[in-house]
């Protein structure tokens, strides 16, 4: 398939299966909101080293949030319940407690709740107080700036991990502004984040490893500086590649997020120095959730 | 489906207790049952249709119409649903709540939520002495006068009032704040045709007590100017 000039390999993203939750972050303005999901989504670009991925969602308008106050909403994902219980708990506690004007509420409905303030209460030391209102249970614990208000429990649903493209450009300035430009795109998909650093990954990962102890490494058939000494994916023309990951609450928020992004570095055209779009798999045998670029991208083709 | 409304048949020369009279009571009644049913657990006691007229199907909200300071006991001990008093009420009103909504639109007598543990009470009136009184959590507002000894023993909850009340000693200012979840209380009010829909300021004064208990209630002293 080929879209304004650049390729799109026949193949797939291999996704998984993980836990996801949203919440709503609001302060006394953007700056201190942002602040606050910041720490919150920082350090969590993969779950292989940062427990969960998260990341901003989106920016939501004083008239969009429980509180009536500007605010942000931010995804997080783990492989697992518990992780992401733990998770949450600790990053709401160091980065949302301690932010000010800071508070938290639930930002998805789900019969699997999680503890958002439920234990953090306990910092107000007797002092904190409870309050149900519209059946929803919030704390409000007595800090050093005023009070700290969160709702008791988050939803807790099942998502998906790992959707991802690849692109490959002939530079690496041109790979990186692909990438910014689909970034920018897929920011407007709701219910999915891109966790790495700028919603960009430059070290993909293959299975495995010469080294025992390790369970990944890199994706050297992708590396352009082994284009000699490996089996490559990569044709001579190809300098740099970078990927795009996406967690999402659905297969197709995912999907969405993919095309959109895809069909906007396609419309960069063959001017952007972009040659090819491909995408990371393990076979098939890993991830039960298979993303066919084609399939994606079929009402795009030209 | 339509509210289940008590008419009050007359002023009555004794208060009546109304405490049987909750959604969690008479939910799945017909009004012939309920009609029926004793006002009181007692050998002598009235039926219900000697004191009320009974319409209505929608146990889950029940009217009072026609009210006086007389009908004691209003919402005692009820879990969920909502109850509105289109006048004023006795004693007791709300005492023991464990859940749901009162509003009423008159006075209150004595004892407003009484050893109230979840929900809200809402009067667009005036309320007696004692009001949330043992209180162990849950939600009154008076926008009228309030009586005195207010809070007395209350161990959490909150108490939202627009006047200064003359206050036990063992109620303790803690200045004025701006308090963020008065945001969403104010907000959860708007379901409610009550004077409450005009709070909008969420700077108020700030009273903790009643300390010869837990101390963990408070007393919020609205400020009824529009301007946040």
């Amino acid at each position: 398939m080929i879209i304004n000039s650049i390729k799109i390999d026949d193949t797939f993203a291999e996704a998984f299966n993980m836990r996801g939750t949203r919440v709503l972050i609001t302060a006394q303005n953007h700056k201190w909101a942002y602040h606050a999901a910041n720490a919150m989504t920082g350090f969590a670009t993969s779950v292989i080293g940062c427990g969960v991925e998260a990341g901003i969602e989106r920016e939501l308008s004083a008239d969009e949030t429980p509180d009536g106050r500007p605010g942000i909403s931010i995804l997080m994902f783990a492989m697992g319940s518990k992780v992401l219980m733990q998770q949450l708990e600790t990053r709401m506690g160091q980065c949302i407690l301690t932010c000010p004007t800071a508070a938290a509420f639930a930002g998805i409905e789900s019969d699997d709740q999680i503890s958002l303030g439920k234990n953090l209460r306990y910092f107000g030391d007797g002092y904190q107080t409870s309050k149900l209102i519209n059946g929803k249970r919030y704390w409000r614990i007595p800090v050093m700036d005023g009070e700290f208000l969160t709702e008791e429990t988050t939803g807790m649903v099942r998502a998906i991990g790992g959707g991802n493209f690849l692109i490959l450009a002939t530079s690496q300035p041109a790979a990186l502004h692909a990438a910014e430009t689909a970034i920018e795109a897929m920011k407007q998909v709701p219910n999915v984040i891109m966790p790495f650093p700028g919603g960009v990954v430059r070290s993909g990962s293959k299975v495995g490893s010469k080294y025992p102890k390790m369970f990944a490494s890199t994706n050297d058939a992708f590396c352009p500086t082994l284009k000699g000494l490996v089996n490559s994916e990569l044709s001579d023309n190809i300098e740099s590649v970078m990927e795009i990951v996406i967690d999402g609450l659905t297969f197709d928020d995912i999907a969405t997020s993919m095309r959109v992004g895809i069909q906007a570095i396609c419309d960069l055209g063959e001017s952007s120095g972009v040659k090819r779009i491909s995408a990371g798999n393990y076979g098939g045998k890993l991830g039960p959730h298979h993303f066919k670029l084609h399939e994606i991208m079929g009402s795009a083709s030209s | 489906m339509t509210a289940l409304t008590f008419t009050s048949k007359s002023n009555s020369a004794h208060n009546v207790d109304c405490r049987r009279l909750t959604p969690n009571n008479l939910a799945n009644l017909t009004v012939a049952q309920i009609e029926n049913l004793s006002l009181l657990n007692t050998k002598n006691s009235p039926k219900i249709a000697d004191c009320f007229d009974v319409s209505g199907t929608d146990a889950n909200h029940i009217i009072f119409k026609k009210t006086h300071h007389q009908l004691d006991y209003i919402g005692h001990k009820m879990t969920s649903g909502q109850i509105t008093i289109e006048g004023d009420c006795g004693d007791f009103l709300g005492a023991n709540m464990r859940g749901g909504n009162i509003i009423c639109h008159g006075n209150a007598n004595d004892r407003v939520g009484d050893q109230m543990r979840r929900g809200l009470i809402l009067i667009a009136g005036d309320a007696g002495d004692y009001c949330g009184s043992r209180m162990i959590a849950g939600t009154i507002g008076i926008y009228g006068n309030i009586g005195s000894n207010i809070g007395f023993a209350m161990k959490r909850g909150t108490i939202l009032l627009t006047k200064v009340p003359s206050l036990l000693a063992t109620i303790q200012d803690c200045g004025t704040h701006t308090l963020p979840f008065l945001t969403l209380l104010f907000k959860s009010f708007s379901a409610f045709n009550t004077p409450f829909n005009a709070l909008k300021n969420l700077r108020v004064q700030r009273y903790a007590g009643d300390l010869a208990c837990n101390g963990n209630g408070e007393i919020l002293i609205c400020n009824t100017n529009v301007s946040a």
